[in-house]
């Protein structure tokens, strides 16, 4: 069995070194002998581009320190969402005053996109950290909310009502019944939402701010520096799959009995 | 009988718990104007004003359709070109164990990187026409559309794939009869969530670079300072984004019937 194991990892990972490799060929063919040279560093430039970003400042900062201050906004925001959200799903999920009265609200700010409410977040806090704070706090809340929501309304009623039978009280019921079996739920929507805050933060910083990785880009962008956008968007991409990658490792602990795919 | 009266009492506070918000709004900004009017409107003003941009095109030189009408082409040209490049492309990486391992890297290369990132780097390559932001677009459609058919193909039940084995089904009619059927909740789904993500990654694009659509109104009207024509496209993109969600919705209905095969 871990013959087989090891001998499978080894072939992922020569195809793995053999597909990106290509991948790098042809870019780097293509800006050699094509048109896109002009406007398209090769893959080695923004490589060294990239590392060399750790002990040079793009800007006023290095790419650590930029990676930061999007790190910090996107967990405030998160985890007041998380704190928030989790408690509403909750609440929504089992108690129908509650549901009535907060439902509706709910419903008419789920399809509006975050990104939809910088222009009026601007307006409201001004250009500082706030309106970043209420944006991504608006993306994550709503996935958060939702889960929590369907799962604490999923929870088998026979479970409960043996719980009932057999004597519990309704906080018995909640903290023993509901809240464990709502927890994939939560963390399916935590995942979700952590995805989307890191692209709204991209989104927000891209829109108006003076560090972040999504000044970095927008920079970029204004500077006609291809370079930088592009070490801009490996932060991006290598940041959200960390930030991915710990979430999965918390749920794995959290609920060893029901790991999500993908 | 205790039970009937509850399902009326319920959507009555629901209707209650708006008219107080409603209200309070109202009594904040028209009648005691405790909050400056270019920060918050009224109501009744942003009620008018979303009136008025279906004919009106001012401050922002267009009316509501025609922004609208900018936004959906947009939108649905990437959502198209995500779908069709996506879902046979999950189906791929799950059937074909050489193509999962071949194309898996390149995909998690570009996955954690949100649509949005690309807007610069699409708009030097193809300019800040419809096609920069349409690409824009199928990239944030493009890992939904991957990751739902791929799961969907993966949980196909081992033993209905060997049922049609042992009828002597081909490769090709054991992944056509048996597996893409059975994947269609999941790849149903991957068309919901991916056309969500279409429409939020369409404002920030037309945030960035545009000259029209509901995005740009919404920017614009910022730098004027009309909080009414901003809310109103939002209620303008929210509305529309849930018609298209809903859309999707009776046609999953409809194609699934229930769910049940």
């Amino acid at each position: 069995m871990g013959k087989n194991a090891a001998a499978s990892f080894f072939k992922n990972a020569v195809a793995t070194i053999i597909s990106i490799t290509v991948f790098l060929v042809i870019w780097q063919l293509g800006i050699s002998f094509t048109d896109l040279g002009g406007i398209m560093p090769g893959p080695f430039t923004i490589l060294t581009a990239f590392f060399r970003s750790f002990t040079h400042n793009i800007g006023q900062y290095n790419i650590i320190y930029h990676t930061m201050f999007s790190l910090t906004r996107v967990l405030i925001a998160y985890v007041a969402a998380c704190v928030i959200g989790i408690t509403l799903g909750l609440l929504m999920g089992r108690v129908r005053l509650i549901e009535a009265i907060f439902r509706p609200f709910y419903e008419i700010i789920r399809p509006i996109p975050p990104i939809a409410w910088i222009s009026l977040a601007i307006l409201w806090f001004g250009l500082g950290e706030m309106t970043k704070y209420f944006i991504i706090f608006l993306s994550a809340f709503a996935s958060i909310t939702y889960t929590t929501f369907s799962g604490s309304r999923a929870v088998d009623p026979t479970i409960i009502g043996a719980a009932k039978m057999l004597g519990a009280n309704d906080l018995q019921v909640f903290t023993t019944i509901i809240l464990p079996s709502s927890v994939p739920y939560v963390f399916s929507g935590m995942q979700v939402a952590l995805g989307t805050s890191w692209a709204t933060v991209v989104a927000a910083e891209m829109v108006r701010s003076s560090e972040g990785v999504g000044w970095i880009i927008v920079s970029g962008m204004e500077i006609n520096n291809i370079t930088q956008i592009l070490v801009g968007i490996i932060a991006i991409g290598l940041m959200g799959y960390l930030l991915s990658t710990i979430l999965r490792q918390v749920e794995k602990v959290f609920c060893a009995w029901n790991v999500g795919g993908v | 009988m205790g039970k009937k009266k509850k399902s009326f009492l319920y959507p009555l506070v629901t209707a209650a718990t708006i008219a107080v918000f409603l209200l309070v709004w109202y009594f904040v900004t028209d009648v005691y104007h405790m909050v400056p009017s270019n920060m918050l409107p009224s109501p009744v003003k942003v009620f008018q004003t979303f009136i008025a941009k279906f004919h009106d095109t001012k401050p922002d030189g267009a009316t509501m359709l025609q922004h609208l009408g900018a936004s959906l082409q947009v939108a649905l040209s990437g959502y198209f070109i995500g779908v069709v490049v996506g879902i046979p492309l999950g189906i791929l990486m799950a059937w074909s164990e050489k193509a999962d391992m071949f194309l898996r890297p390149i995909f998690d290369l570009i996955r954690p990187v949100p649509g949005i990132a690309w807007i610069p780097v699409m708009i030097i390559l193809f300019g800040i026409g419809l096609l920069s932001k349409a690409m824009v677009i199928f990239l944030s459609s493009f890992t939904a559309c991957v990751i739902n058919s791929y799961s969907g193909i993966k949980q196909t039940k081992t033993v209905h794939l060997w049922v049609g084995q042992t009828f002597g089904a081909t490769n090709l009619q054991l992944l056509l009869r048996v597996a893409v059927p059975s994947s269609l909740p999941m790849l149903l789904t991957g068309l919901r969530v991916a056309l969500g993500s279409s429409w939020g990654a369409l404002v920030a694009a037309e945030m960035l670079a545009s000259t029209r659509g509901l995005g740009f109104m919404i920017q614009q009207s910022r730098g004027l300072l009309r909080p009414d024509v901003i809310i109103a496209g939002m209620i303008a993109i929210g509305i529309v984004g849930a018609f298209l969600t809903y859309l999707l919705t009776v046609l999953e209905r409809f194609i699934l019937k229930g769910g049940k095969w």
